[in-house]
């Protein structure tokens, strides 16, 4: 994507924006809503034109190119874009069809993404409007991929799900990457970005204001990740048993909140990996675990460090 | 390879467009079962009117012949040409309810009663010396009867003009009938040598009805039939075009058949056969309906009726789709096509013939080319015409599908920028 800018009227959507993504990438964009990030999706998947700038996928113009490009790419739209009147199997038939899919070769796609969206024998020949939200998604991605794509553009793919259904997506996701298909995934969830993506932009007012992996990112932001831990009695023997632990950088005491006891802070790149270590060693030294907080740097922080604002606002 | 791979989409386009009006009760109900419901009120309705069936005319005689009357200073009761009367209506097959007095409209069991609440359509009172005058009964000194007429009064329910018109016509014309006859008996006491001349001067002009060449006498229903095929264009036609494009738009797979690799106009000739298919189907059931459940006896050019149904359905489809286009949701395209067609149905001669309305009606409705359509219908179908006759017609439909439809595609190319 080279300097492209998207104009509505006086609106300025997309401004002067330039990225690449590597082949085989899962890329995030990340941003709040009005960010640009569906008139970036709407650029790159042909359905808009951009105002100024160029857009290729693979080899092909976007703007010159456009079959050509419809042809390696599969979009998943981000609300669930299917015929409720009609089965998962009519609806894969439709849209392979459209992609030019006929005859063996066909049924033969549609039965392997059948098997993908994990719908068993009966869902299949229900109409799509008796599915849950996550069977829908999964059939929703399964006619973005029946082509057979190299790039895929994944536009909010797991807005509205239950947390159960959305870390399924997320394997689904990461399998299909693993596959070698490179992915642009938009979403606000920072979660999602940082669970997922290899890079995120960060978007904000139709521009990328960062970019670079989930933990290159939260490393911009200076704010550490920290464990706070209220024990009943803090000694020093406890103190240095928890600054042996692997990935602490750092142990200090503090009055806890209620000022009874004396909470442990301790920092650490990996919070999530060492907490155990942490709350095992105190229960080890027979003193009983009041309260435990982590504190973690998210790209949450790393957006509000750049743009005062929280992703959700 | 390109074109079976273009037919291919054409297809599943038209297949998916097709099964989205099947499996769906609300649009099963407006594009297929609506016109049978139609066709079977409007059957039931009118279906024998035009066949001079009398028995729907409900006439309350009060009949006060045979009541005592002096004649010549001796009081008469005579009653015999006053039943006969009464007994030629039944036999006309009007319906006759009896009642003893005219009466008042506040009292109940008299015609007046009857007649102000609709029971009865006309009132004929029957004068008490109805059958001594009719039978020459009063005479003067010498015994010579005096010249005197029977004096029949006939009321008519005027509250609705086209039926009141419709009942003074038929019993008008079934009182000349038995004057006739009364003429005929009458003229048989006189003299034979004065015979010929009194009938001629009873009747001295006569007009034949003759049978008019390559017509014939048709119940309303034939001529309704024909006519709803242009209701079947706005129903079928224009409604499901103007939802088609704008449903898919705001459910978002319109968007999704763009980012394809699929020219748009394959998806616009595709969702022009699934239209065209309902039309078809839905004017089958329609002319289908007519035959089997009330005998309609129409001429089937097949071919020229296809050929018109074609023309006239792209006129309906592409204001479908330039509603379609403009349209920002299904629910404001639902809208326009109602506050459009609704209208619309009353101005192309299917209900009632044009030439009965106001002049600007008239000048509105001829533009139509569902109006065009309905004629040429009712000219090949009701009167037998060959394809010469309704060339004006067909060709006027060719201008108009042309012209709304390709109105209609420059406006859906203008919907694939605004996406």
């Amino acid at each position: 994507m080279d300097s492209v800018t998207k104009r509505f009227e006086d609106l300025v959507a997309v401004d002067d924006l330039s990225i690449s993504v590597a082949k085989g990438e899962l890329l995030g964009l990340l941003g709040p809503n009005g960010a640009g990030k569906s008139t970036l999706t709407k650029m790159i998947s042909g359905m808009i034109n951009p105002t100024l700038g160029t857009i290729k996928v693979g080899n092909f113009s976007v703007q010159d190119e456009s079959i050509k490009v419809k042809e390696i790419l599969g979009v998943v739209p981000q609300d669930i874009v299917l015929y409720d009147y009609l089965n998962a199997k009519e609806n894969l038939a439709f849209y392979g069809r459209l992609y030019g899919l006929s005859g063996r070769k066909l049924s033969n796609r549609i039965d392997d993404l059948l098997r993908f969206t994990q719908l068993d024998e009966k869902a299949v020949k229900r109409h799509v409007s008796t599915y849950s939200g996550g069977m829908k998604r999964r059939v929703n991605i399964a006619a973005a991929l029946l082509h057979e794509p190299k790039v895929l553009l994944l536009d909010e793919p797991t807005a509205g799900l239950d947390p159960q259904n959305k870390h399924a997506l997320w394997e689904i996701i990461q399998s299909l990457n693993r596959e070698g298909k490179t992915i642009v995934l938009t979403t606000h969830i920072m979660e999602e970005a940082e669970e997922l993506c290899s890079r995120v932009a960060i978007m904000d007012h139709g521009k990328i204001i960062a970019l670079g992996s989930p933990s290159e990112l939260i490393k911009k932001v200076k704010m550490e990740n920290t464990i706070t831990v209220v024990p009943d009695i803090v000694s020093s023997r406890l103190i240095e048993q928890i600054k042996g632990i692997s990935s602490v950088r750092k142990v200090y005491t503090a009055p806890s909140e209620n000022e009874e006891n004396e909470s442990i802070k301790v920092i650490t790149d990996c919070p999530d990996e060492i907490l155990p270590d942490v709350v095992s060693t105190i229960v080890n030294n027979g003193t009983k675990v009041l309260s435990v907080q982590l504190s973690r740097v998210t790209l949450e922080d790393v957006f509000i460090m750049l743009t005062g604002r929280s992703l959700r606002e | 390879m390109k074109i079976g791979r273009a037919f291919n989409q054409v297809a599943a386009v038209a297949k998916t467009d097709f099964l989205g009006v099947f499996r769906n009760k609300t649009a099963i109900f407006f594009t297929l079962l609506f016109p049978l419901f139609f066709i079977v009120i409007v059957g039931f309705t009118f279906g024998n009117t035009g066949t001079g069936d009398l028995s729907r005319i409900v006439v309350g005689v009060v009949n006060l012949d045979g009541g005592l009357v002096a004649v010549n200073a001796t009081d008469s009761g005579n009653s015999t040409i006053g039943d006969l009367f009464v007994q030629a209506m039944e036999s006309a097959n009007f319906t006759v309810n009896g009642y003893e007095e005219y009466g008042d409209r506040e009292e109940n069991g008299t015609a007046a009663y009857a007649i102000s609440r609709g029971d009865i359509d006309a009132i004929i009172v029957i004068p008490a010396n109805f059958t001594e005058t009719l039978a020459f009964q009063y005479t003067d000194n010498s015994g010579m009867p005096i010249p005197t007429r029977a004096h029949l009064e006939l009321y008519i329910d005027p509250t609705y003009p086209t039926s009141s018109q419709i009942t003074q016509q038929s019993i008008l014309g079934f009182t000349s009938g038995f004057v006739k006859e009364y003429q005929q008996v009458a003229v048989e006491q006189t003299p034979p040598n004065m015979q010929e001349f009194i009938r001629v001067i009873a009747d001295p002009i006569i007009v034949t009805i003759g049978e008019t060449k390559g017509t014939r006498e048709l119940p309303w229903i034939n001529y309704m039939v024909p006519g709803t095929l242009g209701l079947v264009l706005i129903w079928s036609g224009l409604n499901h075009a103007s939802m088609t494009i704008a449903t898919e738009r705001t459910k978002g797979t319109f968007q999704r058949m763009v980012i394809a690799p699929v020219s748009p106009m394959v998806v616009l000739l595709g969702k022009l056969i699934s239209a065209m298919s309902i039309v078809y189907m839905s004017a089958f059931i329609m002319l289908l309906s007519g035959v089997l459940l009330f005998q309609v006896n129409l001429y089937w050019n097949i071919p020229v009726i296809i050929l018109a149904i074609f023309l006239g359905a792209l006129s309906a489809i592409g204001i479908g789709l330039i509603i379609s286009s403009i349209t920002k949701n299904e629910e404001a395209a639902n809208s326009i096509a109602v506050i459009i067609s609704v209208p619309l149905q009353f101005f192309i001669g299917a209900f009632f013939p044009l030439n009965i309305m106001p002049e600007a009606a008239q000048v509105f409705g001829n533009a139509l080319p569902f109006t065009k359509l309905v004629n040429a219908m009712q000219e090949i179908m009701t009167r037998n015409l060959p394809f010469d006759a309704v060339i004006p017609e067909m060709l006027y439909l060719t201008a108009s599908g042309l012209i709304l439809f390709t109105l209609g595609t420059i406006a859906y190319r203008i919907t694939l920028k605004r996406l």
